[in-house]
């Protein structure tokens, strides 16, 4: 099954067609999606933020770290289980939505940068728990930022660009002029 | 009154500016959900401190005046880039239920955070959270519950008739974003 094909399965699930015809489902889906990417974001700034040294370089790294990274890890899981069920909904057209393959590909790319800090710079950080950081931390976390707020930007640009491929509730009026 | 300004507003320039020009909504968008991310986030911090959760090495008035900073500052660009949003889309949002109910709450929490940081800034407590009364913790995790009603409210303005039905101020239509 190639992906197309595989977005057009899940495009045809029980699950999907509810959700479609269901109207409060996704006001309450996408409002906790953006609490979970707000949550993700912000927690992981401060840590990025520490790691540039900016405001200060006084608090323990790693005690930072500990404290936040169940708050960040607690929020990308509830992310990723209601990205997945937006995906659900429209997904023959987020398939084929370039903004939407952009931002996989940037949730990628935090991903690696993630997984090298953690393995390489990240991994002893006695050196410099409690003072500057050195270089590649400091690129780590300024690229986490960038990567991050890049994520933000298109995900947002998204809703813009996917349209809509399921059809309205025959008792919805729709005002398709936006009221103008 | 607000409906009738609202379609005045909607036929100024800077509206017309924006709603021709297809880019400037969603970048504001944009910058509004990161600032949404800063400001709660510097919230959640905060209480966190006060419930002992994080931070408990240090005081809760250097908590407070590390954290509160970026929470002004983004409540402060949030404001300019909805107030720009509102100007592009005046009817919509001023006839959504949501957008009143979410105006009233982000006034709650503007000054509910202003008592709190004047009532707890000059404790210099450093150690667990027994220091901080019941009702403070009560308080600060309230603000969290608040900030999160004023998040799910930012989004429901798109669905207002979905979630209120009629309670919402305009034309019963569905918007569908």
């Amino acid at each position: 099954m190639d992906l197309a094909a595989f977005a057009q399965w899940v495009h045809d699930t029980a699950l999907s067609d509810w959700l479609r015809h269901s109207l409060k489902a996704m006001p309450i889906i996408e409002a906790i999606h953006v609490m979970a990417a707000a949550t993700v974001f912000g927690t992981i700034l401060v840590v990025d933020l520490r790691l540039l040294g900016w405001p200060g370089v006084q608090r323990s790294f790693s005690k930072l770290h500990h404290e936040l990274v169940h708050w960040t890890w607690f929020a990308f899981a509830a992310a990723v289980v209601t990205g997945v069920l937006l995906f659900v909904v429209n997904s023959v057209t987020y398939y084929g939505n370039t903004a939407f393959r952009l931002k996989m590909l940037a949730l990628l790319l935090a991903g690696v940068n993630m997984f090298v800090f953690e393995r390489v710079t990240g991994r002893n950080p006695a050196a410099w728990d409690r003072g500057p950081t050195p270089s590649a931390a400091r690129i780590a976390g300024a690229l986490s930022i960038t990567i991050w707020l890049s994520v933000l930007f298109i995900a947002r640009w998204i809703g813009f660009t996917k349209g809509y491929d399921f059809s309205i509730p025959d008792d919805v009026n729709l005002d398709l002029n936006f009221g103008q | 009154m607000f409906l009738e300004l609202a379609q005045a507003l909607s036929g100024s320039p800077l509206s017309i500016w924006i709603q021709s020009h297809l880019w400037v909504t969603p970048l504001l968008q944009s910058i509004h959900i990161v600032m949404i991310g800063v400001v709660f986030v510097a919230i959640l911090m905060i209480t966190l401190r006060v419930l002992g959760k994080v931070g408990n090495e240090e005081t809760f008035a250097t908590v407070w005046h590390r954290f509160s900073p970026w929470m002004w500052a983004g409540i402060g660009v949030m404001a300019l880039t909805g107030l720009v949003l509102g100007i592009a889309e005046p009817v919509r949002e001023t006839s959504a239920f949501s957008f009143w109910l979410k105006m009233s709450f982000i006034v709650i929490g503007i000054v509910s955070a202003l008592a709190f940081g004047r009532a707890l800034r000059p404790l210099a407590y450093v150690g667990d959270a027994q220091q901080f009364s019941g009702g403070a913790k009560a308080v600060a995790a309230g603000t969290v519950v608040l900030w999160l009603c004023i998040i799910f409210l930012g989004r429901a303005i798109a669905y207002d008739v979905e979630v209120w039905g009629s309670l919402h101020l305009g034309p019963v239509e569905s918007s569908l974003r």
